[in-house]
């Protein structure tokens, strides 16, 4: 049996709605682990060598929780492995602003802290804050202003700082 | 799948909205562009109606299909549709919330002069359930107004049942549907579910491409659907459709739907039950044996194009039977059963149609209804139909998750099923306790 990204998105899903803590998967050698515990390390350590991806961050308030998750793969090419993303919690329009004209919520080289509020996404004219979720410096703006993000799309990348 | 199936035939742009576990499904390959809503859970992504308009609207659709599922008879969608100029596929957002509250059907189709279950208007005390239960006789039925698919509904063989279940079922349909609204039909002992297809234009012209039998039930869920209702004697078979046609023009309905009904065996009489404001997932059956598109006549209607058929048009040819194939555990309470799919191979031949978004491979997810697909045949009569069923499933190879193939396999096989002589009780009192009894394959 082989393992595709789909299977691991699925999990992580899975894991993200349901009342566990922990959740430790091995399958053909490779081992998941994810817990909601930002300390939580595997007992045991995994196998020799294998880097370990960070846990993913706990979800807050559920309606905006941004899920903040380290780039595992050296995705988007220059994107340092250590930038964490600010990804949209569900489809809707990006807005850099709190109103048209105004002054974006960040911008690159800002720092932000986890509940900063770092721009808007609008469903039907019902505008949702979506915080940042981490603490640290905006790096990259991953989408222009007044776009249709789907669920998921890396909205921003920040430092951990 | 079936829908985008169509609408490339007709040379028709589409965007397929997902929710983030169905991103990479056949269907999601299949769109033209696939936007991801939300999140797995259906709560943060099909069943937000703001999302799903959201993303129609910035993709620049001009109509939207809801599918069969989810959002499909929620009037709250439609009229969000309305409100951005956004074709609906379906019913005016008015149609579906005047079908969708039972109370209110009920009048509908007595204006029609449509045939219901002798029952009462909205009962408010326990003495006045008392009252109509000796009035109609018992066994009598309490349903929610609100209810609908066999949820929310009591049965009372007596008075001391009712006076028991009265509060009890007036509570759950506060607590299912958030309106305590309750009304009592007489209950009908032996009865088949059937119900006639149609299709409106929303100026009060309608066609129907016959009728189905869905009798083989459990818990209110179909399990085996076929066309025609060759159980109905044909004089019922024509009221029937006269019913269905004049209920559909009474209420200016557009687009398809399905007009239920009980067939009282012992009456030999039908009753109107409720209207299904969408296509439904036994819709292959009518188009088997009509050889019409129901999709395209879907699209036809909403595109402003009317029936662009008539009655005439229209003729049953033959027999088909589809049996729902689902990924649960008819030998374990029907558990459901997510997981891999190992081993897929369908079978192939004449009169044999597979609607699915499965393969192998396929990762059945554990978030939604567990179908995972339709095998529809059709023969020229119910007995080749039934013995190309028979064949279809014996050479259906699918492996990795526990489905209902077996089971169907049973019921197809039993000489009750075989000679036509079941009711939608059948499968819970009869077919479910044999299959039970039987050695696994």
């Amino acid at each position: 049996m082989s393992l595709k990204p789909n299977d691991i998105a699925t999990l992580v899903e899975l894991f993200n709605t349901s009342g566990w803590e922990e959740m430790h998967v091995e399958i053909d050698g490779l081992q998941l682990f994810i817990s909601k515990d930002p300390k939580a390390r595997l007992v045991g350590g995994l196998g020799g060598g294998t880097t370990m991806a960070p846990p993913i961050a706990p979800p807050v308030a559920r309606a905006a929780a941004p899920v903040a998750t380290a780039v595992a793969e050296p995705a988007d090419g220059d994107i340092p492995a250590h930038w964490l993303k600010v990804c949209a919690p569900n489809l809707g329009t990006f807005y850099r602003s709190p109103k048209p004209g105004a002054a974006p919520f960040v911008s690159v080289g800002d720092r932000v802290t986890a509940e900063a509020e770092v721009c808007l996404l609008e469903v039907m004219k019902l505008y949702t804050a979506v915080k940042a979720g981490v603490t640290g410096i905006v790096r990259r703006v991953g989408v222009e202003d007044g776009s249709l993000v789907e669920h998921d799309t890396v909205l921003f990348y920040i430092e951990p700082a | 799948m079936r829908i985008l199936r169509t609408a490339h035939r007709l040379g028709i742009e589409t965007v397929l909205g997902v929710s983030a576990a169905d991103r990479e499904t056949l269907g999601a390959k299949m769109a033209g562009r696939v936007v991801v809503l939300g999140p797995a859970p259906s709560k943060f992504s099909y069943l937000n109606a703001n999302l799903v308009v959201h993303a129609a609207k910035a993709t620049g659709c001009d109509a939207l299909h809801p599918g069969y599922g989810f959002l499909s008879e929620k009037a709250e969608l439609a009229q969000l549709c309305e409100g951005e100029g956004i074709a609906f596929v379906g019913p005016r957002a008015a149609t579906i919330a005047a079908l969708g509250d039972k109370l209110s059907a009920r009048a509908i189709a007595a204006a029609a002069g449509v045939p219901i279950v002798p029952g009462t208007d909205c009962i408010e005390t326990l003495q006045a359930a008392r009252a109509a239960a000796s009035q109609l006789g018992y066994p009598v039925v309490m349903k929610a107004s609100a209810g609908g698919g066999g949820r929310g509904m009591f049965k009372a063989t007596c008075a001391e049942d009712l006076t028991a279940s009265f509060d009890r079922a007036s509570l759950e349909a506060e607590s299912a549907f958030g309106d305590r609204r309750l009304y009592m039909e007489r209950f009908v002992e032996r009865a088949r579910h059937v119900e006639v297809q149609v299709v409106g234009d929303g100026e009060g012209n309608v066609v129907h491409f016959g009728e189905r039998d869905c009798s083989v039930q459990r818990r209110y869920q179909k399990l085996i659907e076929e066309a025609p209702a060759t159980a109905l004697p044909g004089h019922v078979r024509d009221k029937l459709h006269a019913a269905a046609v004049r209920l559909i023009a009474e209420a200016r309905y557009r687009n398809a739907g399905t007009v239920e009904f009980l067939y009282d065996v012992d009456r030999e009489d039908v009753y109107f039950i409720e209207v299904n404001s969408r296509i439904q997932v036994e819709h292959p059956v009518s188009e088997e044996v009509t050889g019409h598109d129901l999709i395209a006549c879907q699209l036809r209607v909403a595109g402003g194009e009317g029936l662009g058929l008539t009655q005439s048009d229209i003729q049953v040819r033959g027999h088909a039977i589809e049996v729902r194939i689902n990924a649960e555990d008819p030998r374990a309470g029907f558990a459901p059963s997510p997981g891999r799919i190992t081993r897929w191979a369908p079978p192939v031949g004449p009169g044999i149609r597979l609607d699915t978004h499965a393969g192998q491979d396929y990762l059945v997810p554990p978030y939604y209804d567990s179908m995972i697909g339709k095998l529809i045949v059709h023969g020229a009569t119910r007995a080749e139909a039934l013995s190309r069923l028979q064949a279809a499933i014996a050479g259906f190879t699918l492996e990795g998750v526990r489905h209902t193939l077996p089971l169907a396999a049973f019921i197809a096989g039993h000489a009750d099923f075989q000679a036509n002589r079941f009711t939608t009780r059948w499968l819970e009192d009869t077919g479910l306790p044999a299959f039970a009894a039987s050695p696994a394959a």
